[in-house]
């Protein structure tokens, strides 16, 4: 058994729970920040602070191993501004960007940001993005699944998981529609392809399995 | 960092991979396959289904851990709550995943009123955990009709015709509108959308976005419902059961605040179940990739309102869950290492199936390894073979696995294992209800005004679902049953009553079943079991 503090409270729990699990086996009724269970949903951040260390560190509840003096909590959603749009519409929206988060050129790179659980270079990619690398920007906050931390940190009141998900969907928009796809929407839109379908929907199981080995053979 | 019981096996892995690599398996035939699926996948085990004794599908066969769930009551005190309707709506979509956002955004695009309640967290759902991607026909060797066909095969053909229909014909239309909203897709060289082959596929027709799909569809699509500020969304309220007029038909719902701990009813013109599957309800005491609060509500609330199910017998067993460390147990190891070429391997160093095989056919081989003794053991007593991953960087280019796999090789970055360097240990995992609630192409149930989407739903995946339909699947129903839903608002809804309740408890005293079991469950029990 380890001892750790766990929302404020001393409590002895068996080695090797993750901080959700402790949680759990020490009875605490958790669904708030309870997500995927699996490290890929993002709603289970935590804070910690490792015996002895200086420093508070962040991680996934779910993926984050409790350790002897170990002093945890699970943080609440942090509330950060999102910008309202309609991508759909706009056809340059990369160009309504500062419009759109304003507060993106008063970052003055201090880093405080860089606390991600996904390893992330927030403070990289802000700047980036402040200097127009939003492609590069784009690539980069793929891994992103917004739990805000970043937000809480950051002194000028940027939302990085906003700014990344704005520019990330603006790239997208402005790629021209791919040649595959437009080709098969024209076939599509040629070919009364539903004619043939139809009369596959009104065959039997046999007739069906006919058919399809027929095409899969050609 | 694995133990040194696992290094040593490992060692085997590592010594066997020139050899492996030599060999190509063949394909089974069909007599074989059908021997694999009876003898060893947990769908042919007899002992852990019994058949329904009420409802709708009285008589068909389904799992202990659902008919248990059939065949209760409900926790609510249904004849004494206060069923005053404390929201009105055109549109009622129970459930924040893809399907249900993408159904909200659908009925709200044709003028509707919308309210959306979700259990968890709006996007808190198995939508953000699909890792390798979305079928849709767009490559050139390709076509609608090979989907269909694919599709078709991959499911035994008992997936319905029509629903498989309007699955591949609308594919390539939801890819434009994705697209439109601002999803990034991979792209090649030419611009054209990158396609990969999976299991079971006769043409290259994975979509992806790395292996982060899922989460960055649904993070589009969530960002997406702010843009009007018009659908209402109730977060940490989980549905606990449909209510009807006097006719039968569907016109609202209970739900339950977790937050303030009371109940309340929506009334609406139509209302859309989109809450997912029943991953955790650990059918056979498998381990499941699913997330928190993927517990089967919707074929309970449908099935006591009076809807007809389809193939609730039928689960997808995911061959590659993660079998070490144990708090990892379940969680996915993404089906596109296995058709870039990973090798399967057991405890004797040996391939032992065509890993390109359907998903049955590789999990019933995995099952077949381990109860033959030829798996691999952890020191807290779980079995597995393994999957070497590594042998990729060879065939393929080295560093590939940290560029297309980043979500992989972070998540076990965490626990100091290296996949470029280390194979995993896999055992299948619950994965996927491959049956579920009837629907029609319309998205609609065999109750009026209810519509069904996502998971949720029965009859499109037959008897096992090929990777990336599921994707597809959400939104192509997502879709339909939003606009459908939509057009059901010239109707005034009747009061919102719970008579169908009593009449399905009625019928479970007859039988005289008093089961101690309250459904829906909403929450696993979690009981933390640590060896």
């Amino acid at each position: 058994m380890l001892t750790i503090e766990l929302e404020g409270r001393k409590i002895k729990v068996p080695e090797g729970l993750t901080v959700i699990e402790a949680l759990w086996d020490t009875g605490h009724d958790v669904k708030r920040g309870i997500g995927c269970l699996s490290g890929l949903c993002g709603a289970c951040t935590v804070a910690y602070l490792e015996a002895g260390a200086q420093r508070v560190r962040f991680g996934l509840g779910c993926q984050t191993v409790v350790a002897e003096g170990m002093n945890v909590i699970m943080l609440p959603y942090f509330p950060s501004r999102m910008a309202r749009y309609d991508m759909e519409r706009m056809t340059n929206p990369l160009q309504e960007l500062a419009g759109h988060y304003p507060e993106l050129t008063a970052c003055n790179d201090c880093k405080a940001c860089n606390i991600c659980p996904e390893w992330i270079d927030v403070a990289g990619f802000v700047k980036t993005a402040k200097e127009g690398g939003y492609e590069s920007t784009a690539d980069r906050v793929m891994d992103c699944h917004m739990c805000g931390l970043c937000a809480s940190r950051c002194p000028k009141s940027i939302a990085p998981q906003y700014v990344g998900l704005y520019i990330q969907r603006s790239c997208a928009r402005q790629r021209p529609l791919p040649p595959n796809l437009a080709k098969r929407l024209e076939q599509m839109a040629a070919l009364p392809a539903d004619r043939e379908f139809t009369q596959v929907a009104a065959l039997n199981r046999a007739g069906l399995e006919a058919y399809c080995r027929k095409i899969l053979d050609s | 960092m694995y133990p040194a019981d696992l290094l040593k096996s490992l060692e085997l892995v590592h010594s066997t991979r020139q050899r492996r690599r030599a060999e190509s398996l063949p394909r089974l035939e069909e007599q074989q396959r059908d021997h694999l699926l009876k003898t060893y996948h947990p769908d042919y085990k007899d002992a852990a289904f019994r058949n329904l004794r009420v409802g709708a599908n009285k008589g068909d066969r389904v799992t202990h851990e659902l008919a248990d769930l059939l065949e209760s009551f409900s926790d609510l005190d249904h004849a004494r709550i206060n069923l005053e309707p404390e929201f009105t709506t055109d549109v009622l979509v129970l459930g924040g995943g893809g399907a249900g956002v993408t159904a909200a955004l659908f009925a709200e695009s044709l003028g509707a009123r919308v309210l959306l309640a979700t259990k968890l967290r709006l996007g808190n759902s198995n939508t953000i955990m699909a890792l390798g991607g979305m079928q849709a026909s767009v490559a050139e060797e390709d076509s609608p009709l090979r989907h269909f066909a694919d599709t078709m095969v991959a499911g035994g053909f008992a997936g319905k015709a029509p629903l498989v229909k309007a699955l591949v014909e609308d594919g390539p239309h939801i890819v434009k509108w994705l697209l439109d909203i601002g999803v990034n897709f991979d792209r090649d060289a030419l611009g054209n959308l990158a396609t990969k082959k999976a299991g079971g596929l006769s043409a290259p027709r994975i979509l992806s976005i790395g292996d982060h799909t899922g989460l960055n569809i649904m993070k589009v699509l969530k960002d997406e419902m702010r843009k009007s500020g018009r659908i209402e969304i109730l977060e940490f309220s989980p549905a606990v059961e449909l209510t009807t007029d006097a006719a039968g038909a569907c016109n609202g719902a209970i739900l339950y605040d977790l937050g303030r701990r009371r109940h309340l009813a929506v009334q609406a013109r139509a209302v859309i179940l989109a809450t997912g599957g029943a991953g955790r309800l650990h059918n056979q005491g498998f381990p499941t990739s699913n997330n928190f609060g993927a517990t089967g509500d919707a074929v309970v609330l449908a099935y006591r309102a009076g809807a007809g199910i389809e193939g609730m017998d039928s689960f997808q067993y995911h061959p590659t869950g993660v079998m070490f460390p144990d708090h990892m147990v379940g969680v996915l190891v993404t089906e596109a290492i296995r058709s870039l070429g990973a090798h399967l391997v057991n405890a004797e160093g040996r391939r032992f199936v065509n890993e390109l095989e359907t998903r049955d056919l590789v999990a019933a081989a995995i099952i077949r390894e381990v109860e033959g003794g030829r798996g691999v053991r952890t020191p807290s007593g779980k079995v597995g073979v393994w999957l070497d991953i590594p042998v990729l960087e060879e065939l393929l280019e080295k560093g590939m696995l940290k560029k297309r796999f980043p979500s992989l090789f972070k998540q076990f970055r965490r626990v100091r294992i290296d996949i470029t360097r280390r194979p995993l240990l896999i055992y299948p995992t619950l994965h996927y209800q491959n049956g579920g609630i009837l629907i029609d192409e319309q998205s609609e149930s065999t109750v009026n005004n209810l519509f069904v989407a996502g998971e949720a739903a029965g009859g499109i995946h037959g008897r096992n679902r090929a990777m990336g339909n599921s994707l597809l699947d959400i939104f192509v129903f997502g879709r339909r049953a939003g606009l459908a839903a939509a057009e059901r608002r010239g109707a005034v809804p009747g009061p919102v009553t719970l008579n169908h309740l009593t009449r399905y408890y009625d019928r479970l005293k007859s039988l005289r079943i008093s089961s101690v079991a309250k459904s829906p469950t909403l929450f696993p029990e979690f009981i933390v079991d640590k060896l």
